[in-house]
């Protein structure tokens, strides 16, 4: 389990750093196709933000912003994002993950439609990269400490 | 003879009445006062709840907005591109990143004051851009002369401010100006290391000190609760 520093330079830093961080991330996922970047990229950018909020703040202040069982759902998410742009491209008529075919709802060009296909399934490998960062993170920092419901049933 | 007995009988009875009806009447008095005593409590604590959850609502609406423009303005400087669809993309990533960590930036400003704090800090930078220049000149000087007047000494010195983003800045300030380092700051006791005497008396002088207190306008000689209180009323105010 991590405590919370004492140190109120190295909290107030970390609080007021995390939405910097969080933006950059965004950046850099929504530029991947114009400076070096992209999904995994922004994905690890943004656990890092969630990994110096734990070590500033401690484990327990952190877990109230993103718990296990949301990191869960948010990998879900972005699995779910990711597979399911394949999957309208096929129900769209053309083969899995053919972002071309996206043209018919979304009206612009192939050309554009591929840009914002890609785009599209980038944010879905962000969202479940950082969760699985997060994820992993918190299952190494809190192996072998016992609930409190194991606790009470002993 | 019994009718003697039937007028005392009835005669008690009408006694037993009476305070039967006195008693009655006290009951209902006390069951008005207290009804009337629970509504006035209760209206009162809804409009007291009413009034905090707004002023909290509030300020939670003005620190999202204050978060989101900060971080466009951020996402606008990293990112050289000013055609419509990326400031799209960056305006979605910044409202989306101010509404989520609203908590995190304006921690313990008061409701209405943002704008003028983030103001006044705006208007320190230039003023610390020239204490670093100053610092840098003097010790480069200590520096460079052959017998390197130096004096390191460890100050400790006990602030007037208040909250811990404002000690934060001042600690960040003395740091960058050169010649000074922040080394801890405990129990509200500053521990800073400095080189020489000069620089130790420019510290201690407090001038610096007293420009951030201006900018988070703590510790400007009136009574604290007096603020808070007149605060809250400004705020409803200008809603």
């Amino acid at each position: 389990m991590i405590r919370e520093s004492d140190d109120v330079i190295i909290k107030t830093l970390a609080r007021v750093l995390m939405p910097f961080i969080v933006v950059y991330a965004l950046y850099v996922v929504m530029h991947g196709h114009h400076s070096p970047g992209g999904g995994f990229q922004g994905g690890v950018i943004l656990a890092a933000g969630f990994v110096l909020l734990v070590i500033s703040h401690g484990l327990e202040q952190t877990r109230r912003r993103m718990s296990e069982k949301m990191a869960g759902a948010i990998s879900s998410v972005g699995v779910f994002i990711y597979g399911g742009i394949g999957v309208l491209c096929l129900i769209l008529g053309g083969n899995y993950l053919d972002y071309g075919k996206l043209s018919k709802i979304l009206g612009v060009n192939s050309a554009d439609a591929r840009s914002l296909g890609i785009l599209g399934v980038e944010i879905g490998v962000a969202l479940a990269v950082m969760a699985v960062m997060c994820t992993i993170f918190f299952a190494i920092f809190t192996v072998g400490e016992t609930d409190e419901d194991e606790g009470s049933e002993k | 003879m019994e009718v003697t007995l039937l007028i005392e009988a009835t005669d008690s009875a009408f006694k037993i009445l009476e305070d039967a009806r006195g008693h009655a009447v006290g009951i209902l008095d006390t069951t008005v006062q207290l009804m009337s005593e629970e509504t006035r409590c209760f209206e009162e604590k809804a409009c007291q709840a009413l009034f905090t959850g707004a002023q909290k609502r509030k300020s939670q609406f003005q620190n999202a907005v204050g978060t989101a423009v900060i971080l466009f303005a951020f996402w606008a400087l990293l990112s050289g591109k000013f055609d419509l669809f990326h400031l799209t993309l960056g305006a979605i990533c910044s409202a989306l990143a101010g509404y989520l960590f609203h908590d995190l930036l304006f921690v313990n400003v008061r409701v209405g004051d943002v704008r003028t704090v983030a103001w006044r800090f705006i208007k320190y930078i230039p003023w610390l851009l020239h204490q670093i220049l100053l610092a840098n000149v003097h010790v480069a000087s200590l520096a460079l002369s052959p017998k390197m007047p130096i004096n390191p000494q460890v100050l400790t010195f006990k602030t007037k401010l208040e909250t811990d983003i404002s000690n934060v800045t001042l600690a960040n300030s003395i740091t960058l100006t050169p010649g000074t380092i922040t080394m801890d700051i405990r129990d509200g006791v500053f521990y800073v290391h400095a080189l020489s005497q000069k620089v130790a008396d420019d510290l201690n002088a407090g001038e610096m000190e007293d420009r951030v207190a201006h900018i988070f306008m703590e510790a400007d000689h009136l009574y604290v609760q007096d603020v808070l209180d007149a605060a809250r009323i400004y705020g409803s105010l200008r809603i």
